[in-house]
């Protein structure tokens, strides 16, 4: 699974009817330690209910369609999590409930 | 699989994936002595793996023949936790050493 924050949405009217109703979100893959972008972009369709600014990890492959919302569905990238808590090597570098800034991230930014 | 070091932990309450009981660990893919390369992964603990150990990552549709994740949307699972690497009869890699 790979971690990514919530860009924004992704909106298509021209598509099969398998995918109508479906939640499709613009993803940026990121560092797990600072949480800054790599400037690697995915659609993803969601199956959690993730809003713009969140961490989430999503599945991708054939087991993107494996949850309820993308069973039969032509899905390669589903966000399957929302992230609440990081840690790395002992430090918590990402805290949805403290804004989204853990020790790290506040260190990194006072350096 | 793929060579990887578990680094941390990732805690996700809203979830949509069915995985009972799951853990899930921060990995970074490493080379064949350990050296980590600098890109983490999010792997469903199989094997009750520590920060620190060196591990096997198995990825894709294989991800989905446990009985754990069967039919689950799972991608990434820590399988095993290495013990010894040995390349050309010489050891490259030892746990705890």
């Amino acid at each position: 699974m790979v971690l990514a924050r919530v860009k924004g949405t992704v909106v298509s009217t021209h598509k099969p009817e398998s995918l109508q109703g479906l939640r499709l979100l613009l993803l940026e893959k990121v560092d797990a330690v600072t949480l800054k972008g790599k400037g690697d972009y995915v659609v993803g369709i969601d199956s959690v209910g993730a809003n713009a600014g969140e961490i989430v990890f999503y599945v991708t492959g054939s087991s993107a369609r494996m949850t309820d919302a993308t069973k039969g569905k032509p899905s390669d990238a589903t966000i399957i999590a929302i992230v609440d808590v990081i840690e790395k090597d002992g430090v918590v570098t990402y805290d949805a409930a403290e804004g989204g800034f853990g020790k790290a991230a506040e260190e990194g930014a006072a350096r | 699989m793929t060579l990887a070091r578990v680094r941390g932990t990732v805690v996700a309450t809203r979830r949509s994936d069915k995985v009972d009981a799951a853990t899930w660990l921060l990995v970074e893919d490493c080379d064949q002595k350990g050296q980590g390369r600098g890109d983490c992964l999010v792997a469903l603990d199989m094997v009750g793996a520590n920060r620190g150990q060196l591990v096997l990552l198995t990825q894709g549709s294989s991800c989905r023949w446990t009985s754990r994740t069967d039919d689950r949307p799972m991608d990434t699972l820590v399988v095993a936790i290495v013990d010894e690497i040995d390349q050309k009869g010489e050891s490259v890699y030892a746990r705890g050493g």
